[in-house]
């Protein structure tokens, strides 16, 4: 008898599903929107004055935990734009088959030379599609949204308290069209949080996030822009009409308040780049 | 008009429609079991996918055709063959409608219970040629199965043969639209007989919840296990042209057929059998699959016994005069 009932109750079951309209989202042509942190594929960046911003440290060679990275080093040269002497990778391989995408390579580069894309997928017809190559890895930087993470970002995420991210140096700034304002920022911010040690009350006063850092002033500010307060003021200033872009690094403390803006920022308009 | 220009000119439409519908019926099923899962289905050939029988069907006409090498090759050939055409067999006496029926004959009843049980022997065939003992077990769970279920389901239909007088399948439905439908009146033979037919055409059909024959979790595919392209695809033709006959014979003998207001027989003939066709998934895309000594035992021990009391119910009915 329990068979029968359960049977019939089955049978609602089933037809009240029938009823609901289906949850399929029609995947080649209808893509949902990725989380801004979504990651699936690596691009080498150009640094802004025009040269490759990776510096052949093997900084992330050695911290790959399934080892796909192969750098080999070149020797030491003259920067061909600037002039300065610096590491050069000679070759890059990134072989996606074994990637774990823990971006850990992003992390701890100290140039912020590679980042992770956010395309929804990468989709490949053979396994030589997965392996990216330097000339693969320099040409993501132009045809595919980039990722939230950045070196800075993901170790400020990680603790807050370490306050100064190793890009300490302006000169490391990235141009890519994608995110110009972005790592502009970043470099910018590892300046600001220098300067915004001094004129803390009043710059942070100014700026959006002063209500919410309101009481945490003294401790946060100087270690680090507390973790919420960035969304915040994003908002705010928003509000204010501050073009991300108007951020000089001359104009430390006058800048300084308002550059948590663009940091935050720039991850939601990657958000609408995505198709 | 001469029989055989008759059945020429009704039969081949008939079984071209038979064929279209049970490819409809697939694409049907698939839209349907999606739904109920809430997904959408096939969607990509064709508008709503319609064409996905189709797809399939060239798919699985250009599978290579592979045959154990232990097996009974002519048996292991001939087997979907049979299949396929005793399903389709079964159309010949299905009435349509007053006109379209490709060959009235007066045992039409017997003739479509005969017809089905036919299907047993290419499948058993099928089951024994393969050498295989995935494919062996299946055959017999199937022929145990169908054997059993047979007496049930020839029990039941006696009820709208005793009550119409008549075991011609268009001299049935006459009789309902002369008086009443026999799933209405009289209730109590009609409607548990009704039912108990529906289930047991379902269990020859072997359908969930009597699947056993083809269980995927134990026999792999049962009796289709060596069966590739479309020699299987023959198999799974059958399987739903039996289903669909199925349907159409139980509207035939307990909904009135092509009986109904407004609409031409054809019409209702469709929509009755098409109904019984979804219902038939809906049950399918619900239940669980029995074991073998409960499908059994609900065979013997509850229909058959059941089956003979509406027997005995409808002579009663008939002998007190009727209604």
């Amino acid at each position: 008898m329990g068979f029968f009932l359960d049977s019939f109750r089955a049978l609602g079951t089933t037809l009240r599903n029938f009823l609901r309209p289906p949850v399929t989202i029609d995947y080649p042509t209808v893509i949902r929107p990725r989380p801004e942190r979504h990651r699936v594929s690596f691009a080498l960046l150009i640094d802004e004055t025009g040269d490759e911003a990776c510096i052949g440290c093997l900084a992330c060679e050695r911290i790959c935990p399934s080892q796909v990275i192969a750098i080999k080093q070149a020797p030491k040269r003259e920067s061909k734009v600037t002039g300065k002497k610096r590491g050069y990778a000679e070759d890059f391989t990134l072989d996606l088959e074994a990637c774990i995408f823990c971006e850990l390579c992003v992390q701890v580069c100290p140039t912020d030379a590679i980042v992770m894309c956010r395309a929804p997928e990468v989709p490949g017809f053979c396994r030589e599609d997965l392996v990216l190559t330097m000339d693969k890895l320099y040409e993501n930087q132009k045809s595919k949204a980039r990722s939230w993470g950045t070196a800075a970002k993901l170790l400020e995420m990680q603790d807050p308290a370490r306050g100064k991210p190793k890009p300490a140096d302006a000169g490391d700034d990235k141009s890519a069209e994608a995110g110009a304002e972005k790592p502009k920022a970043k470099g910018l911010k590892a300046k600001a949080v220098k300067t915004i040690a001094e004129p803390a009350k009043e710059s942070v006063k100014e700026s959006g996030a002063a209500e919410l850092a309101k009481d945490s002033v003294k401790e946060s500010v100087v270690t680090a822009p507390a973790k919420e307060s960035p969304k915040e003021s994003a908002k705010e200033s928003a509000a204010m009409e501050i073009p991300p872009t108007d951020a000089k690094p001359a104009m430390a403390a006058e800048a300084a308040a308002k550059e948590p803006a663009p940091v935050s920022q720039a991850p939601a308009a990657d958000t609408k780049e995505i198709p | 008009m001469n029989g055989l220009l008759h059945g020429l000119l009704y039969g081949l439409p008939i079984i071209t429609v038979v064929l279209t519908a049970t490819a409809l019926g697939l694409w049907f099923e698939r839209k349907f079991a999606a739904r109920i899962q809430s997904r959408k289905g096939p969607t990509m050939v064709g508008p709503a996918g319609i064409l996905q029988p189709l797809a399939d069907v060239i798919k699985m006409l250009q599978k290579e055709q592979i045959a154990p090498a232990t097996a009974d090759r002519f048996l292991f050939e001939l087997a979907p063959i049979l299949c396929g055409a005793c399903a389709v067999a079964t159309a010949a006496v299905v009435p349509f409608s007053s006109t379209v029926i490709a060959a009235d004959i007066d045992v039409g009843v017997l003739y479509v219970l005969a017809v089905n049980a036919l299907i047993l022997i290419p499948v058993w065939m099928g089951g024994w040629a393969s050498n295989n003992k995935f494919a062996l077990i299946g055959a017999m769970r199937a022929v145990a199965q169908s054997v059993s279920y047979s007496v049930p389901m020839v029990l039941s239909a006696l009820v709208p043969v005793i009550l119409a007088g008549s075991m011609s399948l268009s001299d049935i439905v006459r009789y309902q639209s002369e008086h009443h439908w026999f799933a209405l009146w009289p209730t109590i033979p009609g409607l548990p007989a009704f039912v108990l037919f529906f289930l047991s055409s379902l269990a020859e059909a072997n359908r969930i919840p009597f699947d056993i024959p083809e269980a995927e979790s134990e026999l792999i595919a049962g009796i289709t296990t060596e069966y590739t392209g479309m020699k299987f695809g023959l198999f799974y033709m059958a399987e739903y042209i039996h289903t669909l006959i199925a349907s159409a014979v139980a509207s035939v003998l307990f909904l009135g057929g092509w009986d109904g207001p407004l609409y031409p027989g054809l019409h209702w003939m469709v929509i009755k059998t098409l109904l019984l066709f979804a219902s038939i998934y809906w049950v399918r895309w619900s239940l669980l699959r029995f074991r073998t000594d409960q499908l059994m035992t609900l065979c013997w021990k509850w229909l058959v016994p059941a089956s003979l009391l509406l027997v005995m119910a409808a002579a009663l009915y008939v002998k007190a005069g009727g209604m």
